[in-house]
């Protein structure tokens, strides 16, 4: 072998492929492979509001593999025409102005789309997905990678695995297989350790990505940067100066069409158990060894295990929920919860969910952790806020001035940010002291606009990086750290039920458990 | 020549009292030299869309303009007449007006760097440099002066708007050796580049030249380490500033890399032994802003850009001589 060819035979990706010296420094640095993906509930909402402009974004900004198809499979009746029509409908709708599609692009991308009308029960369509996927290989270059996204309710998760498992299609002769599991896992500890069961036992961990799009958020992302790229916060990102920690992701939305989803599942289960905690988790990890996946998840994990789960007699004190009642949003009148379209009119379900946490380990201990989430509060907004100790020693202000404490916030949703207040004396003779802000936005920060959650995430399977996936230990600590309230709210019946007005702060109960709470 | 700042203070004090206590955060100084009108005009244009995303002082030194002008203009914004100033002058009135904890980022857009006191003065003094080869001349003299800069001060914080517009076509030529298909890259024989002005062109091949250790053997051809020879040819052709199309032929395929009609994708194809269907890329073409952006935020400090400049510069020095 010449010199050459030799150096680059011996370097070589993590999965055995020769490494391409012109990718160094190039915006996709790291090889994406060519790939398969296959969207189970391909027509359903997840799928042409969310993962198919996702998609079609990657293609624009260069992010897809240029060999790759997109295979729909679902119940809804489509041939390849019908489904590619059906797309681009989607995307005229949901792609914003500028990146509809069309020209050549659309003409290509279009080209590599199919679809399989299925029924999840049958294994005979698994055998025509396993055929399609031979012939995408043979004609499209896709090289034998298969990515499974799971887009269907979570109920048909388990007969989609067995059924790729009976058509031989839970690996690849000659690629990687990968599948995409939408949250969320399980609807308890008990269901989430039996679908877990199903997966595990066709396909292994570092095969299964269990997304929750809030971690692809770029503040959230940032939240890792903030605490370890800096040395300004660490020493003082402990108990010895954080008096707490509030996380709050709150909608003014209602729950819209999903009211026979919700009115099952609830604020608990669909925030507080997977994006919330994930938030918590970032908020209080130690430091990782590296960037690598499994040491960012290890410290995670860890962070879960020093919760420990409410004893049940001690979750009122710990708890507290709420359901919104008729109200006004930004001067409109809106239904109460048990007055949407399929909600029982008798509906203990909370719609709103705040608990209080203790990490119990060196760092944390004593330092309550408070979270909140949810619908029709009076905004739409999702934030951490670290709010540190009072001062030691007062010298500054007159006795009638309050001081506040310096609050550290990290802001998600809808400004991406930072913002410190801090105390400082006002201009004149006297000694007052007020609060001030300074506030860091990404929109005029970077001016770079974040990609959009789907879209990072989506590329992270297509390039096996796990660390923005949730491992199994941490979605079963965290479904361990609610069942207790769970399990109590599910029996005893709240009748203060509705107990907040749409577009108000939340129920008084969230107020006696934490006084404090940031105005939303 | 002087220039009287006064104007200019006075104006920038007055707006911070009324401003009062409000926090105005800015990313940086972004100071502006030029000295052809019609350059000024579009780079004034380009530097309100940058600025108006992030928040920024900007200093325009107007290379046509006499130092009797020293003006702000709305928003954070200063105007200078720099014709005729010295160096020191000019140092002196960014500092005396530079946002004093930000990063100082210097576009420059002029020939002549080499020799030219007012660009080592001011580029010693700033985080980042932002240079445009293209904008300042379509051939390749603006990117040979640049090359000879750079090896008398290598440290120079260097962004160039000619490299960074490269970033779709470096995409594009890598797909074409993803995977079982890098080992074509150690059998290429010939690199033709079809563009408006010359240093993307050169830039480029530069590039590929440092990425494959290809080095300039006669002014049209390059060895490869094993001593195989690759000719090249890079042709004017098509719109300013923007690449056309790359070839680049191994003894058995053909790698073509080409824009479509409407300037929005790059095609794809392999042709021969590696045969490959067609495929396509978007170009998104960032825009001007875009690509000061990037060069501030991404651009200065490159390795992979310092490379491929080294390497542009040796093959433009070994077809002088």
């Amino acid at each position: 072998m010449p010199d050459d060819k030799l150096a680059t035979a011996t370097r070589s990706t993590g999965d055995g492929a020769a490494v391409n010296p012109l990718r160094e420094g190039l915006v996709s640095d790291r090889i994406t492979n060519p790939c398969s993906a296959v969207f189970f509930g391909a027509s359903g909402d997840l799928f042409k509001r969310m993962l198919l402009p996702a998609v079609y974004a990657m293609r624009l900004n260069g992010t897809l593999p240029t060999d790759f198809a997109l295979v729909g499979f679902a119940r809804t009746a489509y041939d390849n025409d019908g489904f590619r029509a059906y797309c681009r409908k989607q995307l005229e709708l949901f792609m914003p102005e500028g990146q509809k599609p069309q020209g050549e692009l659309w003409d290509d991308f279009a080209r590599r789309i199919s679809y399989v009308t299925a029924d999840f029960n049958d294994t005979r369509h698994f055998t025509a997905l396993k055929d399609r996927l031979a012939e995408n290989d043979e004609q499209l270059g896709t090289a034998g990678n298969h990515l499974f996204y799971l887009a269907t309710p979570p109920p048909v998760f388990p007969e989609i695995i067995k059924h790729l498992k009976r058509s031989g299609l839970e690996k690849s002769d000659t690629g990687w297989t990968r599948v995409v599991v939408e949250k969320p896992f399980g609807t308890d500890l008990e269901s989430a350790r039996v679908l877990q069961s199903a997966i595990e036992a066709v396909f292994p961990e570092n095969e299964i990505y269990r997304i929750d799009h809030y971690l692809g958020k770029e503040p959230v992302q940032d939240i890792l940067a903030l605490r370890f790229a800096n040395t300004i916060f660490e020493p003082i990102w402990n108990r010895n100066y954080v008096q707490n920690v509030q996380i709050t992701s709150a909608e003014s939305l209602g729950v819209e069409l999903r009211g026979a989803y919700y009115d099952h599942a609830g604020a608990l289960r669909d925030m507080i158990q997977n994006h919330v905690i994930n938030l918590l988790a970032l908020v209080a990890m130690e430091a990782p060894i590296s960037s690598a996946a499994d040491d960012i998840r290890d410290e995670k994990y860890k962070v879960l295990a020093a919760i420990t789960p409410s004893a049940h007699a001690a979750v009122f004190s710990m708890s507290a929920r709420g359901q919104y009642g008729p109200g006004t949003i930004d001067g409109h009148g809106v239904k109460g919860y048990r007055e949407e379209p399929d909600v029982a009119p008798d509906s203990n379900t909370e719609t709103f969910a705040a608990v209080k946490f203790y990490i119990e380990n060196w760092r944390w201990a004593g330092v309550p952790f408070y979270l909140r989430s949810g619908k029709r509060l009076s905004r739409k907004v999702s934030e951490i806020a670290v709010t540190f100790k009072p001062i030691p020693h007062r010298f500054y202000g007159e006795s009638t001035d309050r001081i506040e404490p310096d609050v550290l916030v990290i802001k998600i949703e809808p400004d991406e940010g930072i913002s410190l207040r801090f105390e400082a004396k006002i201009p004149g003779p006297k000694e007052h002291v007020r609060s001030v802000y300074m506030d860091f936005n990404y929109g005029t920060g970077f001016g770079v606009q974040s990609p959009p959650a789907y879209e990072r995430l989506i590329g992270d399977v297509m390039l096996g990086d796990q660390t923005l996936f949730t491992r199994w230990d941490a979605v079963e600590r965290a479904w361990e750290i609610v069942t207790p309230i769970l399990e109590v709210w599910q029996n005893t019946k709240d009748f203060s039920f509705p107990n907040y007005a749409a577009g108000s702060q939340g129920p008084e109960s969230a107020h006696a458990l934490f006084p404090d709470w940031r105005h939303l | 020549m002087s220039i009287d700042l006064a104007p200019v203070l006075d104006e920038l004090n007055e707006r911070s009292r009324e401003r009062g206590s409000d926090v105005q955060g800015a990313l940086m100084t972004l100071v502006v030299f030029f000295e052809d009108a019609a350059i000024g005009e579009l780079a004034r244009d380009r530097i309100h869309t940058l600025a108006s995303k992030h928040p920024a002082r900007v200093i325009v030194l107007d290379g046509t303009l006499g130092p009797d002008v020293a003006r702000m203009e709305a928003g954070d914004w200063i105007e200078l007449g720099a014709k005729d100033c010295s160096a020191d002058t000019l140092r002196s009135a960014i500092a005396a007006l530079r946002l004093p904890e930000a990063p100082l980022v210097l576009l420059w857009i002029a020939p002549g760097i080499g020799d030219d006191p007012r660009f080592a003065t001011l580029s010693a003094a700033v985080q980042t440099v932002v240079y445009n080869s293209s904008l300042v001349d379509s051939g390749h003299e603006a990117l040979c002066e640049l090359v000879e800069y750079v090896e008398h001060h290598p440290r120079l914080p260097l962004a160039d708007i000619a490299y960074l517009r490269l970033a779709p076509w470096q995409e594009s030529i890598a797909i074409f050796f993803d995977g079982k298909d890098v080992q074509e890259l150690f059998d290429l024989c010939r690199v033709e580049i079809a563009c408006g002005s010359e240093p993307e062109g050169f830039y480029l091949l530069g590039w590929l030249a440092s990425r494959l250790q290809w080095k300039p053997c006669s002014e049209h051809s390059l060895l490869t380490r094993r001593g195989n020879e690759i000719e090249f040819e890079i042709r004017r052709e098509g719109e300013p500033r923007r690449i056309s199309c790359v070839a680049l032929s191994s003894a058995h395929s053909k790698f073509v890399a080409e824009v479509d009609k409407k300037a929005e994708t790059i095609q794809l194809s392999v042709t021969g032994s590696s045969k490959h269907p067609r495929r396509y890329r978007a170009i998104s073409n960032p825009g001007i802003a875009a690509l000061l952006e990037r060069a501030i935020l991404w651009g200065q400090n490159d390795r992979v850009f310092a490379d491929s400049l080294s390497a542009a510069g040796e093959i433009l020095a070994c077809g002088r001589r």
